[in-house]
């Protein structure tokens, strides 16, 4: 039953661990004394700037987390990255944005358009778009770029995903031009409006679109949760996870479940795509690059094909961004600096991220 | 594999030949002036047009600036009617804004002999590429928008703009914030490429010089959609103002999170980067109170008079795609006035330019009423009608606040 013949037991020998050891200690040492610098010896910030740095890495890093799943819900079944998800939650964010543009100028009275009178169905019908259209895109892409390249090496796919998402980008460059649009959002949810607290000597906004983001990101995980360890669908997903062949023999329809896990990481994508779209207002051709590129190195922090690790992960990407260049003292430019080198730190430490398991043979 | 290559070199031989036999680009013939002439004449035969060139981005990402600036200037080409009989022609090639692409299109127009004058080119990095081969090819040149404040300094004979560079831009953005807004404590931010740095560096130098506190100097990095770290950041210094160098993709993102960053009742001030109707309609209401800089004057009569023809001709309102517009069309009105005042029309029907003269004759340009003011060169080339004019956002326009001093 040992199914999980561990390959490359991670227990390094010589003198790759002394230099573990000692970057370890040199980082650990680093951080506490910029820790020491910026809280007790030169405070640079009250504690009302921290809270703002905190609020908006959490926002953005659960953003962050619903795209990782993404990527780790595709990497756990088909052991492949699939490079073109950035650019699906950017055909998402489209989708809830004309739902946006379409209920604004509808007028249910002369002064009132649906947008403003009804902004809870407004929103909840912009993230149903939003998703739909992400997931068919899901669905159609696994179809016309990876299902053709079953079984071939694993570059392959690699470079079909690659290829697919400047396709996609392109398309929607064609589509929308390079113009950048911005979201109209119901009166209720200004960006920029929301809960005014009194931290320290200042006051901090808590924005009506940061908890939407917030809360909606923690609904849907815990529903993706729920459907994958507590339905038949789930069951399915994760016996395909383990192994295809022996999940086939059993009956489990497997180029079914992978397409339906298509659709599932698009919906997710589609729900990222409008929180982002509501949240920081913007949306283009090329919105999805970076937020997919993050939200990958999110899912190799956490653990890539560990779905409570796409969580973390994210989460923890958010926050550091945040965080990262107050705490350091540097530029904010060096944000996505700080990020990647933990992401290089995680992998010399701990190469399977931080809730990763060491892989099967077969996965390998 | 080698005999591709040998018919490769033998053809580009044979082409250098086939460009050294092009038809002889000056002549000594005809009116007195062209024997005289440091460089001889350009000889534009009855039934040709007078040709001007211009090098712009026409494609890409930029291609918004090209289309604008070439539509000014056949405007002015336009408005300039016909000389002896001749008329004005705009040649506008696409550079794509590049140096490669400012080197090829200029071996392209100085092949031509027809092409008298070069306005242009549109960006810096194209027009460094280009200087030497008009320089080579006596060629004047009259930019409409290239603001590098190096391009002037290195002694071309041929190079002329009639726009303001960022290093004045930067000093008189500087003692506006100070002088005129009494703004005591500044942040500085900027996008990290050379225009918006540069401008960014300038202010916080003469801001400093002027007795200025800056508070913080913040890069950020362009294409994001979200700055709300930086500005929690810039947040806690507690500046009165923020002067932001850059574009309008990356100023919109910054004035639409200053509010819940906690920068509420903080002016922002920028360049003219982000003058134009996009900042207004994609910041909509957090944008009231913001200012932009322009080379784009308060409107007077006949910067009234043109909007209406542009507008009719093209379907889109002057400024809309570019700020140069202005600029652009009298730099084409310039380089018709000097160009007219040097041609002669000889015995033989032909029109006769002196090239020599024209290079001159540019550089010489003094007191010339255009729509961006008055226009004056100096000997380095330095043609800028006037320093720039601050504009406020008044929540659905920029109205025109003051001009730099």
């Amino acid at each position: 039953m040992q199914q999980k013949t561990a390959l490359h037991v991670h227990k390094p020998v010589g003198t790759y661990r002394y230099v573990q050891i000692i970057l370890g200690v040199f980082f650990s040492a680093y951080l506490l004394w910029r820790l020491y610098v910026v809280l007790i010896a030169h405070p640079a910030y009250g504690p009302d700037t921290w809270l703002r740095f905190t609020i908006d890495g959490v926002v953005l890093g659960s953003v962050y987390a619903l795209i990782a799943i993404g990527y780790t819900l595709v990497y756990g079944i088909l052991f492949m990255i699939n490079f073109a998800h950035g650019d699906v939650m950017m055909l998402g964010a489209f989708g809830g944005y004309f739902v946006f543009e379409a209920l604004g100028a509808y007028k249910v009275s002369s002064s009132l358009s649906f947008l403003n009178a009804y902004p809870v169905i407004s929103v909840i019908l912009a993230f149903l778009a939003g998703m739909a259209v992400s997931s068919t895109a899901g669905y159609f892409l696994e179809k016309i770029a990876y299902r053709p390249l079953r079984g071939a090496p694993r570059l392959v796919p690699l470079i079909s995903a690659v290829g697919a998402s400047i396709f996609l980008e392109n398309a929607a460059q064609l589509l929308f031009s390079t113009q950048r649009w911005d979201y109209t959002n119901p009166a209720v949810l200004n960006r920029g409006a929301g809960w005014n607290i009194h931290v320290g000597q200042g006051t901090v906004v808590v924005t009506y679109t940061g908890v939407l983001t917030i809360v909606v990101s923690v609904l849907i995980m815990i529903g993706l949760y729920l459907l994958v360890k507590r339905t038949r669908l789930g069951r399915a997903m994760r016996a395909v996870a383990e192994n295809k062949s022996t999940a086939a023999l059993m009956g489990v329809d497997v180029d079914g479940i992978i397409s339906r896990t298509f659709i599932i990481s698009g919906v997710l994508a589609g729900a990222a795509g409008v929180m982002w779209g509501i949240h920081l207002g913007l949306v283009y051709y090329y919105v999805g690059f970076i937020p997919g590129i993050k939200a990958f190195t999110a899912a190799v922090l956490g653990g890539i094909g560990s779905i409570p690790g796409a969580m973390l992960g994210g989460l923890f990407l958010g926050v550091v961004e945040s965080l990262g260049p107050a705490v350091l003292g540097i530029s904010f430019q060096l944000k996505d600096v700080i990020a990647f080198s933990i992401l290089v730190l995680v992998l010399v430490f701990r190469p399977t991220g931080i809730l990763g398991e060491v892989l099967s043979e077969e996965k390998v | 594999m080698k005999r591709p290559i040998t018919v490769f070199s033998v053809l580009a031989i044979a082409s250098m030949f086939l460009f050294a036999c092009s038809p002889a680009r000056s002549v000594r013939s005809g009116p007195a002036v062209c024997k005289s002439d440091s460089v001889g004449c350009a000889l534009i035969k009855s039934g040709q047009t007078i040709k001007i060139g211009m090098g712009a981005p026409m494609t890409g990402d930029n291609a918004a600036f090209g289309t604008d600036i070439s539509q000014a200037a056949i405007m002015a080409m336009a408005d300039a009617g016909a000389f002896q009989g001749f008329k004005f022609e705009l040649v506008a090639q696409d550079d794509g804004g590049s140096a490669e692409g400012g080197a090829s299109v200029a071996n392209k127009l100085v092949s031509d002999p027809t092409v008298v004058a070069i306005e242009g080119h549109i960006f810096s990095g194209a027009t460094v590429a280009a200087i030497p081969i008009y320089e080579k090819a006596s060629l004047p040149m009259l930019s409409p928008s290239a603001t590098n404040a190096t391009l002037t300094t290195t002694g071309s004979k041929v190079f002329n703009r009639n726009v303001f560079t960022d290093a004045i831009q930067g000093k008189f953005a500087a003692s506006y914030l100070y002088n005129t807004l009494k703004i005591k404590n500044l942040a500085i931010m900027h996008d990290g490429a050379a225009y918006g740095q540069g401008l960014a560096q300038t202010v916080n130098d003469i801001f400093k010089q002027l007795g200025g506190n800056v508070v913080a100097f913040q890069a950020i990095t362009p294409g994001e959609s979200d700055y709300s770290a930086v500005l929690a950041d810039i947040a806690s210094k507690k500046p009165d103002a923020i002067f932001f160098g850059g574009y309008t993709a990356e100023a919109a993102v910054l004035v639409n999170q200053m509010g819940q960053s906690g920068l509420t009742g903080v002016t922002f001030f920028s360049d003219d980067g982000i003058y134009g109707v996009d900042f207004l309609t994609r910041t909509k209401q957090n944008g009231t109170g913001a200012y932009s800089t322009s080379p784009v004057p308060a409107p007077s009569d006949a910067s009234k008079k043109f909007d209406a023809a542009y507008l009719a001709k093209y379907g889109k309102a002057p400024g809309s795609l570019s700020p140069y517009t202005y600029t652009a069309y009298d730099a084409g009105a310039v380089l018709v006035k000097a160009i007219e005042s040097v041609a002669v029309l000889g015995d033989d029907g032909n029109l006769y330019i002196p090239r020599g003269a024209l290079i001159a004759a540019v550089r010489a340009t003094k007191d010339y009423q255009g729509l961006s003011g008055t226009i004056t060169c100096d000997s380095t080339g330095e043609c800028s009608a006037s320093g720039p004019t601050f504009y406020k956002d008044d929540g659905t326009q920029w109205v025109a606040v003051g001009t730099g001093s």
